[in-house]
């Protein structure tokens, strides 16, 4: 599967060399107000995007920076400003 | 003009109008949409329902699997379900009046460390207290059974035993998507392929209607059992999201040979699984991609690692050359379970999806059970503890005894 990543430090990189750390789901739930339901949501809830989402990276065999990009899930492509695009 | 008619309708399946009423609608013509479907309306008399299915059937996972049927499953939850589809399989046979090619010729899971025997020493006594037949065996008997098998010790990882689950098999799986279409079809089951749902009509909490791109049907039940592209569906029509990553997993078969492997044999170590189909060639797989996508893309770095992985554990296949090479989806949760549910968040709604890469091994005893839940609205014992709510009560199963490398959640 091929798939080129952009790490902030180190360029474009192979997405091999990076873990993927799931969907962009906001800051984490704050702690007062939790729910399980809340909670559940936060940990396992996907949208499953078939289309661009936002997600978190790990450049986990380079710098092991954690950081976001946008990637079409369709033709697993890297897209840099998905808000411009439309 | 009988004949005649005969001779025209070539087709397993009848090609129908689309009403604008259905008792059910289903959303997927793969397997467990097309076994809920004859289930309903062989065994519930429940014969105005429509499969609607964007590509043609059997299009998705249930074309794309690698045939491999089991029931030696990890938890006790679990086990059951898949048993009762592996008993189905003979008597599908015979009541679809079709030839599912059934070939029992048992499952061999290799070990290659004291470790990986201890986690199937747990499995097989699971699978035995729940009547489903497994024995733990060393690298001997190992070799017995499969005399192509290295056991060598100079391999990267050598095989110290292995869980042997005589009853499972493969079995053709276009075969059960043709078979179970007939059958349905004849019952009165309407199949629309190439039609596309785009959107689901909710009222006062209750499912209402389905619109597709060949017009609105109207209907007080959907069923949900679209495969790798359930959790989308899922969340772009209801919102609500779903507990599952969608991956791309590869699969490939060699040129045909003569036989030489006469039992399915998997590795988690070299991550590699393979089986002769009946046709000759070595069926093997199965590479995930490390992050979620729907482009089910083949990759050559994956030819490489499974030439590597086949070439050490059956020595025989060097050289062999590989023939065709193809990918589906796998709609992943992190308990490895699936979520089958109804009626929960709204009337009417049932949901057979999250079966990650064990959808066609389940099909069968599945559809029976969803059928039993849609006609009756009350849930089976064996379908409870699958429900979505068991994530945010912290109820997930463990299917698997170490967390698999390839999921997000990791």
């Amino acid at each position: 599967m091929s798939l080129i990543i952009r790490c902030p430090i180190c360029g474009k990189r192979s997405a091999y060399e990076f873990r993927y750390g799931g969907e962009d789901k906001g800051p984490r739930p704050d702690e007062d107000s939790l729910t399980p339901e809340s909670w559940c949501d936060y940990v396992h809830m996907n949208q499953c995007v078939a289309g661009i989402q936002k997600e978190w990276w790990c450049h986990r065999d380079g710098c092991g920076l954690w950081f976001t990009i946008h990637r079409d899930t369709i033709n697993n492509l890297e897209v840099q400003h998905p808000e411009a695009q439309s | 003009m009988g004949f005649l008619m005969l001779k025209k309708n070539k087709r397993f399946w009848q090609r129908v109008a689309l009403q604008s009423h259905y008792d059910a609608v289903i959303i997927g013509g793969g397997l467990h949409g097309l076994a809920t479907a004859y289930f309903l309306a062989r065994q519930h008399g429940m014969t105005n329902v429509a499969v609607v299915e964007k590509e043609y059937i059997g299009f998705g996972g249930a074309g794309r699997n690698t045939a491999i049927v089991r029931a030696n499953q990890r938890t006790p939850e679990n086990i059951p379900l898949y048993r009762e589809a592996l008993e189905l399989w003979p008597v599908l046979t015979e009541e679809l009046d079709f030839n599912l090619m059934f070939n029992n010729c048992g499952n061999l899971n290799l070990m290659h460390s004291e470790a990986a025997m201890n986690a199937a020493r747990m499995n097989v006594a699971t699978a035995q207290f729940h009547g489903v037949e497994s024995h733990l065996i060393d690298a001997r008997q190992c070799k017995e059974l499969v005399p192509a098998l290295n056991i060598s010790e100079d391999i990267t990882f050598p095989i110290i035993g292995a869980m042997y689950h005589p009853p499972g098999g493969i079995l053709r799986h276009d075969a059960v998507v043709w078979g179970l279409a007939k059958s349905a079809s004849r019952l009165g089951v309407h199949i629309h392929q190439h039609t596309e749902t785009t959107s689901i009509g909710v009222e006062n909490h209750k499912i209402v209607s389905v619109d597709t791109n060949r017009g609105k049907i109207y209907t007080p039940r959907v069923l949900l059992a679209a495969g790798g592209y359930s959790a989308a569906i899922s969340y772009a029509m209801l919102g609500i999201k779903l507990p599952i990553s969608v991956l791309t997993i590869q699969a490939m078969v060699t040129q045909p040979l003569k036989p030489i492997l006469d039992h399915v044999v998997s590795s988690g170590a070299y991550h590699a699984y393979a089986n002769q189909t009946l046709k000759g060639e070595i069926a093997t797989g199965a590479h995930m991609d490390p992050w979620p996508n729907y482009t089910t893309h083949t990759t050559a770095y994956y030819i490489k690692h499974q030439a590597e992985a086949l070439a050490e554990l059956l020595p025989c296949l060097r050289g062999v050359k590989f023939m065709r090479h193809w990918a589906g989806l796998a709609d992943m949760t992190p308990d490895m379970a699936p979520i089958l549910d109804g009626n929960d968040l709204i009337e009417g709604y049932y949901m057979d999806c999250g079966w990650g890469y064990f959808g066609f091994k389940s099909c069968a005893a599945t559809g029976k059970y969803m059928a039993q839940f849609m006609a009756s609205g009350q849930c089976s014992d064996i379908l409870k503890p699958f429900a979505l709510r068991r994530f945010a009560q912290h109820r997930l199963m463990g299917e698997t005894a170490a967390l698999v490398n390839y999921s997000p959640d990791n």
